[in-house]
């Protein structure tokens, strides 16, 4: 018995509802790229899910999941500089409490 | 076969991982604990890449989440020692709202994920010589593109996180 593609879909659409939830409720800023990378995950799940289900040719999905990869890094090391940032001009971490954006 | 049942126990055991720790990183109050089952998170996803047969993804996932982007996270938990607050949600209020905005929403795509049917399975053997093939032939300008936002990612992050130095004239 092979587990079927439907399963692996389930599976990332639970992560990726969970982290929309983090990503909704949570106040902390760096749990909601915790959130956020916890999406992005979901999302690589299904790519890579569809890639070998269907890619008896290539594997498309799979350098998809290569760049998402770097988006992720890239995204996480960026959005961490501007919640320091954040935190070391005005001393809060929690977004209900940053009203304004600017420096 | 005579281990039929051994790939959905593995994938039972995975994906029961995933969700009870992606859910323990939202509703956890405390911050370096929520980070730990992030990584957690991560791991047991790389070992659903190894079930689906991606080894060289796996082995990315590995390296970039659970090394990387983990360490990265505890640095910012590191570096932002905040007061502890009680803990709180957005939404506490319209919890029925939010219920019923779940219901609506997640529940048809939950009962849709599971009409995708298998096509033509990939051929074993891993998948580095495909990946690679598609990373250096059709994807070249992608990848060369993804490393130069690496690079303004880097710049960015240093540029916003340096402290200003004392020779900077105060305005």
């Amino acid at each position: 018995m092979i587990v079927p593609l439907g399963a692996y879909i389930a599976v990332s659409a639970a992560l990726f509802f969970i982290g929309c939830a983090g990503v909704l409720v949570r106040r902390n800023a760096v749990v909601i790229l915790m959130c956020v990378e916890l999406m992005l995950n979901a999302a690589n799940l299904a790519l890579v899910a569809f890639s070998r289900k269907y890619g008896a040719v290539d594997e498309r999905g799979s350098v998809f999941v290569v760049f998402v990869f770097v988006i992720a890094a890239a995204e996480v090391a960026v959005g961490l500089a501007i919640v320091l940032s954040a935190y070391r001009n005005r001393a809060v971490i929690d977004v209900d409490e940053i009203h304004q954006m600017s420096g | 076969m005579r281990f039929d049942f051994v790939e959905p126990l593995v994938f039972a055991v995975l994906s029961l991982g995933v969700i009870a720790a992606g859910a323990a990183v939202v509703l956890i109050n405390r911050i370096t604990a929520a980070a730990l089952l992030m990584a957690f998170t991560f791991l047991c996803m790389a070992g659903m890449f190894v079930l689906l047969g991606a080894e060289t993804i796996a082995a990315f996932q590995v390296l970039i989440y659970v090394g990387a982007i983990t360490v990265l996270i505890l640095y910012g938990v590191m570096f932002t020692k905040y007061g502890d607050r009680p803990y709180a949600l957005f939404f506490q209020r319209q919890t029925p709202l939010a219920v019923v905005f779940v219901a609506s929403v997640g529940i048809p795509v939950a009962l849709f994920s599971f009409t995708f049917t298998s096509g033509t399975p990939s051929p074993g053997g891993g998948d580095l010589p495909q990946l690679a093939t598609s990373v250096f032939t059709d994807f070249a300008f992608p990848f060369e593109v993804a490393s130069v936002l690496l690079l303004a990612a880097m710049v960015g992050a240093i540029v916003l996180t340096k402290r200003e130095g004392r020779e900077e004239t105060p305005r």
